[in-house]
């Protein structure tokens, strides 16, 4: 069973039914299954290849391309269209793409890049191919390849089985209770396995799409609220914070309808979610914890009385999640490793990223803790912890009290090296724009609030953190 | 009056590193302060307490001591004169 399989059942029940709306139209079941077809049929001439690359914003038609060369039983490769050059070009490389499929606009920046060697069509170049062959699905294991952009510096392509989008999907709908009736706001790019899961989750229970090219205008996504009449909204943690800018009564009228907010599994901060616990008077928010390589591993609805507004919820059936650390012991930190269904057998031919797989358990590099009830709480990454002469620190849990000082945007932590010491902790700063915080008032408060070996040794100011497009610091780019 | 700024600043000075101390040592008490009293007879003065007395220090005075300076500051007098040395 497939995503096409997913669309066939809707095409049945709801032909005529609003399946997506982009900004300039809107398609029904019908018409989407159509398309989807005659894009199959009019990529038959790349037939000689399993891969091929798609690179655009949230459409209808990107959407098309992605099921349309599934449909013809390839492998569709997301890329994010801000990528660069050298990065796609290995992209390309490794996964042996026949083809880059992109809007008119992309393909005129991608012109210049010398060291693509393959074509690049657009959308309607593809549709407007005279030479349609009917190109029926033929078996692959595999539906799409993402490159993980992560949090480290070398990406590892990930490909992504039809049965595991089948089996993350239904445990989407499970707990998260998707159904015909949503009308599903989608402002997250597709190449992602967050937006994408959220494309599969409305193909499966048949609601109507919503999608938005920008997931930083605010304004756009609270109109298209109250335009679409949204009943469930995917964001990430830092637009849900940003959101919180407007007054809460506009934000209770504007989210009056809503079912479900979901977001994912970037820490969400303690005060956004007891927010929004507020906001949405007849829904809930709800986070997942999971990789490009263990899709929605976790679920975490936030009740109004339960309190655990840190952890990222529960295993999500038919999934194991076990702690690894030197008591054996799964209520105190150890290294995540996560096995099911919706985790990959191997990487895209990358043996060394392979050796992270041992007997179908995928280590992921996260650190966490289960409590008494057997929430998950993540506490950073193994890679990142610091070792501050023996003692050992997480930036997370740093982070986590440096944010808590008024006048501080944001925080980014790593270590440094130091003679005595082996590494020192390191700490940038992104003040307020109208804050006079000085780095004396932050080390008092550290003092304050932290054991001494986990005071900044050093810190800076800086303009902005940088982070994947999901809000992930990447760390060693402040290195 | 170019005396009496000089005389105000080093007090400043004084002031700054003595509320420093209190803050790397929240239950130092005033009256167990004292300029010559020596790292032995702090209680939790270990080497990450002088971690952050030096880190707290070089912020405030937006000086960076050399290695050797950290590792030989032992008192408040110590810690004292090194910044002096970098003010004049």
């Amino acid at each position: 069973m497939s995503v096409i399989d997913f669309l066939k059942n809707n095409v049945e029940k709801y032909p005529t039914k609003t399946a997506i709306i982009d900004d300039q139209r809107s398609i029904s079941f019908n018409e989407l299954f159509e398309e989807v077809k005659n894009f199959s049929d009019s990529i038959s001439f790349l037939d000689e290849k399993n891969v091929i690359t798609v690179v655009a914003e949230n459409s209808i038609s990107c959407i098309v391309a992605y099921l349309g060369i599934i449909n013809s039983g390839k492998i569709v490769h997301l890329v994010p269209h801000e990528i660069s050059e050298d990065n796609l070009s290995n992209q390309i490389k490794i996964s042996n793409s026949a083809a880059i499929i992109s809007t008119s606009s992309i393909k005129k920046s991608y012109s210049n890049y010398k060291s693509i060697k393959i074509p690049i069509f657009e959308f309607k170049e593809i549709l407007s191919n005279q030479n349609k062959k009917s190109n029926k699905s033929k078996e692959n294991e595999f539906a799409y390849l993402i490159f993980t952009s992560g949090t480290t510096s070398e990406p590892k392509g990930v490909s992504i089985s039809h049965s595991m989008v089948k089996f993350t999907t239904k445990n989407i709908i499970k707990i998260l209770k998707y159904s015909d009736t949503d009308i599903d706001l989608l402002p997250l790019p597709l190449h992602h396995s967050f937006g994408l899961g959220c494309v599969h989750s409305s193909l499966y229970v048949g609601s109507t799409l919503v999608l938005l090219k920008n997931v930083s205008d605010l304004e756009q996504i609270l109109e298209s609220l109250k335009k679409y009449n949204i009943t469930t909204f995917a964001a990430i943690p830092a637009t849900l914070t940003k959101l919180l800018k407007f007054d809460r009564n506009t934000l209770e009228k504007y989210f009056s309808n809503i079912r479900l907010i979901i977001t994912n599994s970037t820490t969400i901060p303690k005060k956004t979610v007891e927010n929004f616990k507020i906001i949405l008077k007849n829904g809930h928010l709800a986070t997942y914890y999971g990789l490009t390589e263990a899709s929605r591993s976790t679920f975490m609805i936030f009740e109004k009385n339960n309190g655990r507004e840190e952890s990222v919820g529960k295993t999500a059936p038919q999934v194991k999640i076990k702690i690894v650390n030197e008591d054996q012991n799964n209520s105190k930190i150890g290294k995540i490793w996560i096995k099911g269904e919706n985790v990959i057998k191997n990487y895209w031919y990358n043996t060394e990223a392979d050796k992270n797989i041992v007997d179908g358990w995928l280590q992921t590099g996260d650190m966490g803790y289960f409590d008494d009830q057997n929430y998950l709480f993540l506490k950073g990454r193994n890679d990142e912890i610091i070792n501050i002469g023996g003692e050992k620190v997480t930036p997370f849990e740093i982070e986590e009290i440096v944010k808590e000082i008024s006048g501080i945007e944001d925080a980014a932590v790593f270590g440094i090296e130091h003679e005595i010491f082996g590494q020192v902790i390191k700490l940038n700063v992104v003040r307020r724009k109208d804050s006079n915080l000085d780095k004396s008032q932050i080390l008092s408060y550290c003092i304050k609030n932290l054991e001494k070996f986990k005071v900044p040794s050093k810190i800076d100011f800086v303009e902005k953190i940088p982070k994947t497009d999901y809000g992930k610091v990447k760390r060693f780019m402040l290195k | 009056m170019i005396f009496a700024n000089i005389l105000s600043n080093e007090e400043n000075v004084k002031n700054s590193i003595k509320n420093i101390f209190f803050e790397v040592f929240p239950n130092l008490v005033e009256t167990d302060f004292s300029w010559e009293k020596e790292q032995k007879d702090y209680e939790n003065w270990d080497s990450f307490a002088q971690l952050n007395l030096i880190t707290f220090v070089e912020s405030k005075f937006d000086i960076t001591f050399t290695l050797e300076e950290s590792i030989d500051i032992k008192s408040a007098n110590g810690l004292l004169k090194c910044v002096q040395s970098y003010l004049k």
